[in-house]
């Protein structure tokens, strides 16, 4: 290796320990900008040192859940794997995560790396990164303020996938906007989709993107749609299609299991928990102390030859580890114990997490985009119980500053949520109040959330969502941990 | 009392929580008791101004106006006519552009609907933030979000407001939209109307006195909750250290 490369890792090992020392912060993208700085090879140089393959995840939803499940997957079958941190998905984060799974000598022992890659940063983390295959989720309406629009997301994609025609793409073909990428780029590909209807009329909502023909620009008709512009397609004018995909998820059904009660002891929860995780994804991981949520209605299906009964209880996690599967058989990676890991996969992560409050149940939810809140909507639907509801909205950077998408949501149907409170917070509470205004439907605002927390879960209905955006994840992840401890569970039974 | 409201092509111009413009308009007459109804025009569909009394025209994506523009010319002179009998019309973002002479990006020439002496000219750099207008219009600053690839140059035309914090119209010019007869057009959005109650009333009030005479006042709404989201943004961007703070953060 080269002197240049060694005392770049050396220096970011370095830095990384003294963010860790003065306690600033998690310290995941700071080493990598060190790295970066002594060695702008860095990365095209760790890359090199991967032995099997490197696999690239992009789009708007699902990438984290998606990249966790190839994570899992190849680690049961005795692979070393690389991943990055949660929202560490830009060049530096991923640099980081590269430079601090070295060993003393800088060299690099993994088999695979999964790498989660956000669509700006694409455009230069790929062409160094030179992976084998690029896992497309799908493109959406997603921090507006960021992307511009959504056509300035698939053209960054589309610069980036073109700057590495040896990596072989997988992608959504129910997607027309992903499927477009097949007559925009050269690069040898597979395609995974859908056939069968499996989202409900309030997760499909009415927002469209692309509806028009990519190549013509007629209207294109459509079967049906899954979610956003997601679905069975065909152009009348032009005769493009949505293709027969290469890899389906088929036989889908939402097995109903007996409910728990509001209440749930605590031993009903422990069977999520991942069975394999490394040192850094247990770190991830134990962000959350809450414990997985236990799905009332789970999914099972088939996938080639195997049935899979997964704790999947939203259609989205469907395609998720479709996905993941079909990136695998496409890399011919080893796929033995497949169906054991993901009928034990929590899909929760850290995103959805279950806590005991003063003997009330508390569930945090994370909703970052328009598509994202409506399935966080239908969720809240599907539970008849009374509850209360809190949701949080911020407008940082990371958030998007942006936030007309929250009328892009269908709220209206949080009339019949049976929510006895709603409660808004974050710094754009009153944004957030004047939408559920909009829709006749009446709520509070506070500027104390744990107070507030405290409240309803003494008083309430003993069943708070809470659904925040991005930056009030890790917080308010937190400040439930810590009022969970205080309450020591309450009277949970 | 009854008002129709024209959404113009939903289906290509729907970016930035248009629906929370329709939505306004919808609710704040229900609330004193006028009827509304909402007619949605997908491309193509024929389109009969004389029985609208608002007309929403959204923002779309660069390629979206393209294709829209093909639409537009069956309806110009039509439009032009409802507009010079003091149609009322809102225009956001990209329906702003298309009341132009034209839209210049920077691969093609967009051909705009000449309802307004204008023109749009693309730049790389977008102009993306948060944005507060003071308008003679209204005693209300006009609160909102601007993300925009196009410069537009509006010639003679009235603005809608000078820029208080923001960029506007072109960036440079201090100013940000056009008022004509009873078009108010912006780029404005977040959406533009449920922050601004003043704005939604402004038209809903033309539009009525156009249908029914000039005697028609609108009943005061309370608008409590508008108020403090509509102060929240105003109140940040008057803070120095605030905007000296985001300042630093957008360009490191």
């Amino acid at each position: 290796m080269r002197l240049q490369s060694k005392l770049a890792i050396r220096c970011a090992k370095l830095t990384s320990m003294l963010i860790k020392k003065l306690n600033r912060g998690s310290g995941v993208t700071l080493p990598g900008y060190v790295a970066r700085l002594i060695d702008p090879q860095i990365l095209s140089v760790m890359s090199g040192m991967v032995r099997e393959k490197t696999i690239v995840t992009m789009g708007t939803n699902g990438k984290t859940t998606t990249n966790s499940i190839l994570y899992h997957v190849l680690k049961a079958e005795g692979k070393t794997v690389i991943i990055n941190r949660t929202g560490a998905n830009m060049l530096n984060g991923i640099i980081s995560a590269f430079v601090l799974a070295t060993d003393r000598k800088g060299r690099l022992h993994a088999d695979y790396a999964c790498i989660e890659v956000d669509e700006i940063a694409s455009v230069r983390v790929l062409p160094q990164l030179k992976p084998d295959c690029a896992l497309l989720t799908n493109i959406s309406r997603d921090q507006l303020d960021r992307f511009g629009e959504v056509d300035i997301t698939y053209n960054k994609i589309k610069t980036a996938v073109l700057s590495v025609p040896e990596t072989k793409l997988i992608l959504n073909c129910d997607d027309i906007l992903s499927y477009s990428l097949t007559q925009d780029c050269q690069n040898s590909y597979v395609t995974y989709g859908i056939s069968e209807q499996i989202f409900d009329d309030i997760s499909r909502s009415e927002i469209r993107e692309s509806i028009f023909c990519r190549s013509c620009g007629k209207k294109l008709s459509y079967d049906f749609f899954h979610y956003g512009q997601l679905g069975i397609y065909h152009c009348p004018n032009c005769g493009l299609k949505r293709p027969e995909p290469d890899y389906t998820a088929e036989n889908i059904v939402l097995h109903d299991t007996a409910r728990p009660s509001a209440k749930p002891s605590a031993g009903t929860m422990e069977k999520g928990q991942c069975a394999a995780a490394s040192a850094d994804y247990a770190a991830q991981v134990s962000l959350s102390a809450g414990r997985p949520v236990l799905s009332d209605r789970m999914y099972s299906f088939t996938l080639g030859s195997m049935e899979i009964s997964s704790q999947a209880r939203s259609p989205y996690n469907i395609y998720n580890t479709l996905s993941a599967y079909a990136a695998l058989c496409a890399l011919q990676a080893p796929m033995k114990k497949f169906k054991q890991t993901i009928e034990s996969f929590d899909y929760g992560n850290n995103r959805e997490s279950v806590f005991t409050i003063n003997g009330a149940r508390v569930q945090l939810h994370l909703a970052k985009n328009p598509i994202g809140f409506q399935q966080k909507i239908s969720l809240v639907l599907k539970d008849p119980d009374p509850k209360d509801v809190i949701i949080q909205i911020n407008d940082t950077y990371q958030d998007g500053e942006d936030i007309s998408w929250l009328w892009d949501v269908d709220f209206q149907y949080l009339a019949n949520a049976n929510a006895a409170t709603i409660t808004t917070n974050g710094t754009r509470r009153h944004d957030m109040g004047l939408r559920l205004k909009y829709e006749d439907i009446s709520c509070s605002s506070t500027t104390d959330l744990r107070k507030t927390v405290e409240k309803l879960t003494a008083e309430g209905t003993k069943n708070l969502y809470v659904i925040v955006n991005y930056s009030g994840l890790y917080r308010t992840n937190h400040m439930l941990t810590e009022l969970q401890a205080i309450t020591k569970g309450g009277a949970a039974s | 009392m009854k008002l129709t409201i024209g959404h113009l092509y939903p289906d290509l111009l729907n970016l930035y929580g248009d629906r929370g413009n329709i939505q306004c308009f919808c609710k704040r007459l229900e609330w004193r008791g006028i009827e509304a109804e909402v007619i949605p025009f997908l491309s193509g569909s024929r389109i009969d101004f004389s029985k609208l009394d608002i007309v929403l025209l959204g923002g779309g994506s660069d390629r979206e106006q393209e294709l829209v523009c093909q639409y537009m010319k069956e309806i110009k002179s039509d439009f032009k006519n409802y507009v010079e009998d003091n149609g009322v019309v809102l225009a956001v973002c990209g329906g702003y552009q298309l009341l132009g002479k034209y839209y210049k990006t920077d691969k093609k020439m967009i051909e705009g609907l000449e309802i307004l002496d204008i023109y749009t000219e693309w730049e790389p750099e977008r102009l993306i933030r948060n944005i507060i207008l003071n308008s003679p219009l209204f005693s209300a600053p006009i609160v909102g979000f601007e993300n925009h690839g196009g410069r537009t140059y509006i010639g003679n035309h009235t603005p809608l407001g000078k820029v208080f914090f923001g960029l506007g119209n072109t960036g440079k010019s201090g100013y940000e939209g056009v008022v004509y007869k009873n078009i108010i057009a912006t780029y404005l959005h977040g959406p533009l109307l449920p922050k601004n109650p003043q704005v939604c009333d402004y038209l809903l009030e033309r539009a009525l006195k156009r249908k029914y005479g000039e005697d028609i006042k609108l009943e005061k709404l309370p608008d409590r909750l508008e108020q403090k989201a509509n102060n929240y943004i105003v109140g940040r961007y008057s803070d120095k250290k605030y905007v000296l703070k985001e300042t630093i953060k957008r360009y490191t």
